[in-house]
């Protein structure tokens, strides 16, 4: 008889890949343009009245949460992986993926809620 | 059942000991590498914003902090993670595709990100610190 080795469900494995991936392809687009944002103000080529007049903007409201759900899902998957790779005890690996998801949740409804609060 | 589950003494998953050292190997190790480290990112960002989206104090005390060493240091480290896992995660995703699957394309490509990465964290410290 074979001993299991994985807990979870057969299919998962490919859907993780899949957001891993979709994930990636957002943040490709999105995440540059929050490190050049940084570099802008860091330059002092945009000043707070500036970077308030940019994240007012109802576009960038929605970048910012497409941004945020990206990353948290890509952070999760990521994270994950490399959990299942160097935590062999399931007894630890298991709490430690679940404490990471509510802790990430958690983080990212607080910033969503931030985004959308900003005046 | 005859066999004892060997349950915790398996090995590591990457068993850097047993292999020669490639480009591609490393590519692959420095991407995992560049994702633990854009963590960081995640609540560094969040709180600049937070900073310098409230009083104007609060956004030149925040502003001030970037200009400090480890403010600096943070924006290149972040910089050069992003940079790496950017163009490497990339040429995964290329790969995953199909394009430039071959060895020689893949050694060709992961020499290419890794210079990528070396020459922007020339760039950023260049930037950040002259
Ligand atoms: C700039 C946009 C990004 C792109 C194009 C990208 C691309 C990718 C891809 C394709 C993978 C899968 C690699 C594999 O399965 O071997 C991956 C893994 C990963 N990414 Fe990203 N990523 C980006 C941003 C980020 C950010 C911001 C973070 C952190 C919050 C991050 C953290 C990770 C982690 C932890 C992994 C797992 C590494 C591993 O399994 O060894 N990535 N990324």
């Amino acid at each position: 008889m074979r001993t299991v080795k994985e807990p979870g469900s057969a299919h998962g494995g490919l859907s993780d890949w899949y957001w891993q991936r979709l994930s990636a392809v957002v943040l490709a687009f999105l995440l540059p343009l929050s490190f050049l944002l940084m570099l802008m103000v860091f330059s002092g080529a945009v000043d707070q009245q500036g970077l308030l007049d940019i994240l007012d903007h109802v576009a960038s409201r929605v970048l910012h949460t497409l941004l945020i759900l990206a990353l948290m899902v890509h952070a999760y998957m990521g994270l994950k992986v490399i959990l299942e790779d160097y935590v062999h005890m399931l007894a630890w690996r298991i709490p430690l993926i679940a404490t990471m998801l509510v802790l990430m949740s958690g983080f990212g409804i607080w910033w969503l809620a931030l985004i959308w609060a900003w005046a | 059942m005859n066999e004892q589950p060997v349950k915790y003494h398996r090995p590591l998953s990457p068993r850097i000991s047993i292999y020669r050292w490639r480009a591609p190997m490393l590519a692959s190790i420095a991407h995992r590498a560049s994702g633990v480290a854009l963590v960081l990112f995640v609540p560094l960002y969040l709180w600049l914003l937070h900073g310098m989206t409230s009083s104007p104090d609060h956004y030149d005390a925040t502003l001030t902090w970037l200009h400090s060493l480890p403010g600096k240091c943070s924006l290149w480290f972040v910089g050069v993670a992003l940079v790496y896992h950017f163009s490497n995660g990339i040429r995964f995703l290329l790969i995953d595709v199909g394009w430039g699957e071959s060895r020689k394309m893949m050694r060709f490509s992961a020499l290419v990100v890794l210079f990528i990465a070396a020459l922007a964290s020339l760039m950023f410290a260049w930037l950040l610190f002259l």
